[in-house]
């Protein structure tokens, strides 16, 4: 049985009659020990998807969900008190901007034992050895020192290993990391994915890499889930997903990179932006910046469909030549 | 954290220079003097009047007039009342406890009912126990303090008979002053009762004084929670799991607090020029109600005095909410 199992997770924002839907019927699961790299544009809902899993979505935002279990929980019909002794112990998780995500008047020290306390009560002294623990294991450099700091005093990458270590401070068994590396400058990134990825392995813990970073996720991750406006547009394991996409829009996404642009002038880009609230497609809703689209993919949305071992949202998969199938030529505009 | 202290008390010194010129000038553009307003009704004979203006040192020039003045304040000497013949000081001194405990109690008021006012709101942005609150906050910002004062005795003390219509001590007790403060000295008095009577004697003037802080600390706490929960830590912290009541408790409102700190020193300022209505109206024997005698009097080194003194408490409050930002917020503690 998956770790985290959810399935049509849909969250809505606005009114009843005329809802956005941030995220709209994804599915995925993830293992025990497992790490699941989420990936897609800003504005594709992975952010707001992972807080869902975390119920962190406040009114009027509304979470809706065949299933959503965690080690065979339901996330759903559970107490608020109850799933809140779930956030933060078994599932924790990092956010984007560490700078901002530390209470500026709080002692890091307060802040790291808070979550011990609320969780697994012991002595403050106990507390605080742990707290100290945590630290190192984080790589600060003098924690001692560090214990009694407030925010404004430590630099980006010390705040965010700060982030992780408050994350982690109580096992948690899933740690979902949302774009950890993002406001931090990149020497620091590499160190911040390193420790991520040291502290999975040690633990065993499960890790959902979310990130717009796909170079990163080659590295990291087992699997890999391509998110776009809100769907899941392709998922598998992350090899083969490199080696051979099966959706336009991840094959469009490994052009970007900036490796596979070698001996082009210009870096390679998908035209136009990810659709929002007002500008969504009848059809499928990469229809107006894939280009493959046809008819067909303007006027109907296409379901997500098992393909070559890959769940798939296309209506003409790419083969391994990297072109669509199925497709006649007749068909193609 | 001693060198933050001597820069604000450095701060306060052409503070108050700029306020004894102020007030020196302003009461000199009074029409008539005090010469004129003793002589009442009836027209005092000019050599008469040019007698008595040598003798209060009115004929001098007014730089000359100011300077004698400064020199006196600078020596703790505010000079003596034209009218009573005592010294400033000391009548201020015997005033002043009955408009601190006024304050006081006002500023408790607007603070005790104030900030959970504007935190529910924050919490219930959008609802109607939003709307209710902020209307209400917004009415009482809008009532002048006269005729809301008029109006709770008008209900309270009239119709209802709950609470004195004036005064601060019922006129069957006497209580010798021993702190100023009522509440103090009938407590430790043997009075019996004494202590009630004194009590309800403050509630109205306390509600009249307090509503308009309380409405703006409402305000102000709603608006600076509203902008703390949407603060990443917030987030955070309800990330690790914390229970709704120590998120909003614990993370939003210690961060909230320090712009709404700010307000409640700005309004000690406003409740001393509340205090001057309310006292009037419940002839609450403090300074405020002083002052207006002593503006209708022309008596100058009164007006003069007193409000130098209350614009030194304004000011010396100013540096204690100062410190407090020192207390609340680590990131101004730290700064050299």
């Amino acid at each position: 049985m998956a770790l985290l199992e959810v399935k049509n997770l849909t969250v809505e924002f606005g009114s009843e009659d005329r809802p956005f839907r941030a995220v709209d019927n994804v599915s995925y699961s993830v293992d025990r020990g497992e790490v699941l790299g989420i990936v897609g544009e800003s504005g594709s809902g992975k952010s707001v998807s992972s807080l869902a899993v975390m119920g962190l979505i406040d009114f009027p935002g509304r979470v809706t969900a065949d299933s959503l279990t965690f080690d065979g929980q339901d996330l759903l019909t559970m107490s608020p008190g109850k799933r809140r002794a779930i956030t933060g112990k078994d599932i924790g998780m990092i956010f984007q901007d560490p700078m901002s995500a530390l209470n500026p008047c709080f002692t890091v020290e307060a802040q790291i034992m808070e979550a011990l306390k609320v969780h697994e009560g012991g002595s403050k002294k106990e507390r605080r050895e742990r707290t100290l623990d945590l630290l190192n294991q984080v790589g600060i450099p003098d924690p001692k020192s560090r214990m009694t700091a407030y925010p404004h005093q430590l630099s980006g990458g010390m705040s965010q290993r700060i982030v992780i270590a408050m994350a982690i401070a109580c096992n948690p068994r899933l740690l979902i990391a949302d774009e950890p590396t993002t406001a931090l400058d990149v020497t620091i990134q590499a160190q911040i994915i390193d420790l991520l990825l040291k502290l999975q392995d040690d633990s065993d813990m499960a890790l959902i890499l979310i990130t717009h970073d796909l170079a990163l996720v080659s590295e990291a991750a087992d699997r890999i889930q391509v998110m776009y406006a809100g769907q899941l547009f392709e998922s598998g394991p992350a090899d083969s997903i490199f080696a051979a996409p099966r959706h336009p829009y991840t094959q469009a996404l490994l052009e970007a990179l900036p490796e596979r642009s070698e001996g082009h002038d210009r870096l390679r880009t998908i035209p136009g932006v990810v659709p929002g609230q007002y500008d969504r497609p009848a059809g499928c809703l990469l229809a107006p910046r894939c280009r493959y689209a046809n008819d067909r993919c303007v006027a109907e949305r296409p379901d997500v469909g098992a393909y070559n071992g890959r769940d798939v949202r296309c209506f003409y998969p790419l083969d391994d030549r990297g072109q669509p199938t199925g497709q006649t030529t007749g068909e193609t505009v | 954290m001693l060198g933050f202290l001597l820069r604000r008390l450095g701060d306060v010194i052409p503070t108050f220079f700029g306020v004894t010129i102020l007030v020196f000038l302003m009461i000199h553009l009074i029409p008539s003097d005090p010469i004129q307003m003793r002589a009442g009704e009836r027209s005092i004979d000019p050599e008469r009047y040019a007698e008595l203006q040598k003798e209060y040192g009115f004929d001098r020039p007014l730089v000359v007039q100011y300077f004698d003045y400064l020199g006196g304040v600078l020596q703790g000497d505010l000079g003596e009342s034209f009218v009573t013949k005592r010294p400033v000081i000391e009548e201020f001194a015997t005033l002043f406890p009955a408009t601190i405990e006024l304050s006081i109690a006002g500023i408790l008021f607007a603070v005790i009912i104030g900030l959970p006012l504007g935190v529910i709101a924050a919490i219930n942005r959008g609802k109607w126990l939003d709307h209710l609150t902020m209307s209400l906050s917004l009415t009482g910002y809008s009532m002048p303090i006269f005729w809301w004062a008029l109006l709770l005795i008008m209900f309270f003390s009239t119709t209802l008979g709950w609470t004195p219509v004036s005064g601060r001590l019922s006129i069957m007790y006497y209580i010798e002053p021993t702190t100023g403060f009522m509440l103090i000295d009938t407590l430790i008095s043997d009075e019996k009762g004494a202590f009630i009577s004194a009590l309800r004697h403050l509630i109205l003037p306390t509600i009249a004084l307090g509503t308009i802080p309380m409405a703006v600390i409402a305000r102000m706490t709603r608006s600076s929670m509203l902008e703390v929960l949407g603060e990443e830590y917030i987030r955070v912290a309800r990330a690790k799991g914390l229970a709704p009541m120590r998120v909003i408790m614990v993370h939003a409102l210690r961060n909230a607090l320090i712009p709404v700190i700010t307000v409640i020193g700005l309004q000690v300022g406003v409740l001393f020029a509340g205090a001057i209505l309310t006292e009037t109206i419940f002839s609450w024997p403090g300074i405020g109600k002083w002052i207006v005698e002593a503006l209708n009097r022309r008596d100058y080194p009164t007006i003069q005095g007193g409000i130098l003194m209350i614009a030194f408490v304004v000011m010396g409050v100013n540096l204690l909410v100062d410190l407090m930002y020192g207390v609340i917020n680590p990131r101004i503690r730290h700064k050299r």
